[in-house]
């Protein structure tokens, strides 16, 4: 009786800790991602892009780790430490950050931790991203249709509503834009080309927006191109305080505010990106085949990127049957694994 | 009569020097400022157009607006309010969500004005019962305020077609229609500050406090209802940013803070408290916003600013010392 009693107690002892040890090992083989989102400084898509990532890593049973870099270097490379402490398998990053890529770079090789960014390549991580020189042109090809259309290629004035903190995207993104524009109406001059900088922000690049319309009293029709749609709506409202808004048409990037029903008038056409979609890209060619144990080829070049985004370029008429972003998330969450939002909204796949 | 009575009916010696000092502080301003806008014409003479005026005039209705709220602050003797981006964007957010309700113009103000009262008296309840130093506190509840809102909110934008939309896009003889209120705030408070028993009582307080306490005044309720009333110009001053900024997120309203504190050391108000003259607030937030619009005409782009404002704030904290240090407004 007293060996009967003896066993059963080392078996109620022995059952949890044989169940808790396998846990941990269970854990311990557990695929972890780290993410790090750029942080709630501007737009809505940024910690959409950490929604979906973390939806997608749950559906493939994935231990989730979510930083944000709030779009600082030293916030970025002191995330990078803590995803190596945490003991994760691979991380994706969005670049809002550049400066610091190097050195996370550094940080991860040396941990032997593969590491994907977003939009702005670098030597040592795998390139998931749009080719945003082509997206700008796609859009200022898209504007220049309409100025050719309504004002025979001669608008008084092509402003450039700049955000120069974004670096060299800001450089492909409107730079692009002005040669997209330029490769329907090559005949304007250079010296209607301006700019003001908007910081990517329709508020904060408002009154900037404002003093460079003062500057230019005469200028009527007014071909607007930037950024981002942020960037281009502060010129738009602008012109609309200064009474000047008729003989203006903007053509963003982005398609932050091309859908829903609170769209400018003004605001004639952007490019959909689909930020917040891009874990699909990043899960089905970078981070899914690690996890299965296949370490793809570093492909850190945008030129031949690990995965390529494809950029939608839009009129504000059909971006009327886009829906609003949190409904795109929805929907993309609900298809089939490896469903990008090009495929399920675009209306003009190339 | 009392002596209570007597002090708060008789207009002081104090705010009479400021009224006279001003004077020199006013001639300062209006010279500089003339002098920026002369260059200007000169250099460029599609600068004297009304797109100009617009334009400057759009600039300081909302910094105007904010300056006064900050005045009040700094006469008072609470230094400065850091707080009011946080204060601004959240009573912008509550003014967007009543504009998406549909509601009228007049309920979207009030429900503004009653959030930034409610943010200034969050403000003036840390400051006044825990006594800590408004500065630190104000700071502190902007970071908290700002991180909040992150979390409640990434976008607002106020309805196209909304009553507010129009306001922030309307004009009243040759004006923003947002102006005026601006213009009609600083008037008032202007006048009503060394002549209304109130009044007397926010810049005695700021002052010489311990002359102010053996006046029998109220430190604590002085300062909490200066906060508060401080708060409801910052929700007014969020009527007149949602109308006119289109899409903002929560970091939007941080860039005008220096331009805000420049201003109000600009007018003579001192950071130390018990000295200024608010009218001198249309002088120098005017100055200030017409510099952005200057440089644009000069073919200096706009972001070159912030070396001007950071000179200029030098400059008018240093002004503000030596005058604290020759005790003259």
């Amino acid at each position: 009786m007293r060996n009967l009693l003896r066993v059963l107690a080392v078996t109620a002892l022995s059952v949890p800790a044989l169940i808790g040890l396998a846990g941990v090992a269970q854990a311990q083989d557990k695929f972890k991602l780290g993410m790090a989102v750029g942080g709630n400084t501007c737009c809505e898509w940024m910690k959409a892009q950490g929604d979906v990532a973390r939806a997608l890593a749950e559906k493939n049973g994935w231990d989730y780790v979510e930083l944000s870099n709030n779009n600082d270097p030293a916030t970025a490379l002191k995330n990078a430490q803590i995803f190596v402490q945490e003991g994760v398998d691979a991380v994706i990053q969005f670049n809002g950050q550049a400066a610091s890529n190097p050195a996370i770079s550094a940080v991860m090789k040396q941990a032997n931790i593969p590491i994907v960014t977003y939009d702005i390549a670098d030597p040592g991580m795998y390139f998931v991203g749009i080719d945003n020189l082509a997206a700008g042109i796609a859009g200022g090809e898209g504007l220049g249709k309409i100025i050719k259309e309504k004002w025979a290629c001669n608008p008084d004035l092509v402003v450039s509503a700049e955000g120069a903190g974004a670096g060299i995207v800001n450089e492909w993104r409107t730079g692009g834009m002005r040669t997209g524009l330029k490769n329907i109406c090559p005949d304007i001059p250079d010296a209607k080309y301006v700019s003001f900088e908007s910081q990517g922000d329709a508020a904060v690049g408002l009154p900037a927006a404002r003093d460079l319309l003062a500057a230019h009293p005469e200028a009527k029709n007014i071909a607007v191109v930037g950024l981002n749609d942020g960037g281009v709506l502060a010129l738009i409202n602008a012109a609309e305080q200064l009474g000047r808004a008729d003989g203006v048409i903007g053509w963003g990037q982005d398609g932050a505010f091309i859908t829903g029903d609170n769209v400018n008038p003004h605001l004639a056409g952007s490019v959909f990106y689909f930020l917040e979609g891009y874990a699909v890209y990043a899960i089905k060619d970078v981070i899914g085949p690690i996890a299965a144990g296949n370490v793809p080829p570093l492909k850190a070049d945008a030129g031949d990127p690990a995965s390529k985004v494809q950029p939608c370029p839009v009129t504000a008429e059909q971006a009327k049957a886009v829906p609003d972003m949190n409904e795109r998330v929805k929907q993309l969450l609900a298809a089939p694994a490896g469903t990008a939002e090009y495929d399920l909204f675009c209306p003009n796949k190339g | 009569m009392s002596l209570n009575q007597a002090i708060e009916t008789a207009p002081p010696a104090v705010p009479l020097k400021v009224r006279f000092g001003g004077w020199g502080t006013g001639l300062m301003l209006l010279a500089v400022w003339l002098l920026l806008i002369v260059a200007t014409g000169l250099y460029r003479q599609d600068f004297f157009s009304q797109q100009t005026v617009l334009a400057v005039a759009f600039t300081m209705s909302i910094v105007g607006v904010l300056a006064i709220g900050q005045g009040l602050v700094a006469i008072s003797g609470g230094f400065i309010d850091l707080s009011q981006p946080a204060g601004m964007i959240t009573a912008s957010l509550v003014a967007v969500r009543l504009s998406e309700a549909g509601m009228p113009l007049i309920v979207v103000i009030i429900g503004a004005i009653l959030t930034g009262m409610v943010w200034g008296a969050f403000n003036a309840a840390i400051i006044v019962f825990a006594k800590l130093n408004p500065v630190i506190v104000t700071l502190a509840t902007n970071f908290i305020g700002l991180a909040v809102l992150f979390l409640v909110f990434q976008l607002a934008e106020v309805p196209l077609n909304s009553d507010i939309y129009h306001f922030g896009r309307a004009s009243f003889l040759g004006l923003p229609a947002i102006f005026w209120p601006m213009l009609g705030l600083v008037l008032v408070v202007g006048f009503l500050l060394p002549r209304t028993k109130y009044g007397r009582r926010a810049t005695a307080v700021g002052g010489n406090r311990a002359a102010a306490k053996a006046r029998g005044i109220s430190l604590k309720a002085t300062r909490f209802a200066i906060f508060m009333a401080a708060g409801g110009f910052v929700g007014f001053a969020a009527v007149l940013f949602a109308a006119t900024a289109g899409p903002f997120n929560p970091g939007s309203g941080n860039a005008m803070q220096l331009n805000i504190i420049a201003g109000v050391i600009l007018a003579g108000i001192s950071l130390a408290g018990g000295r200024g003259n608010f009218w001198m607030l249309l002088l120098s937030v005017g100055f200030l916003s017409t510099i952005p619009t200057s440089l644009v005409f000069f073919g200096l782009s706009s972001d070159t600013q912030s070396i001007f404002q950071g000179l200029i704030l030098i400059i008018a904290v240093a002004i503000d010392g030596y005058r604290a240090r020759k005790g003259t407004p």
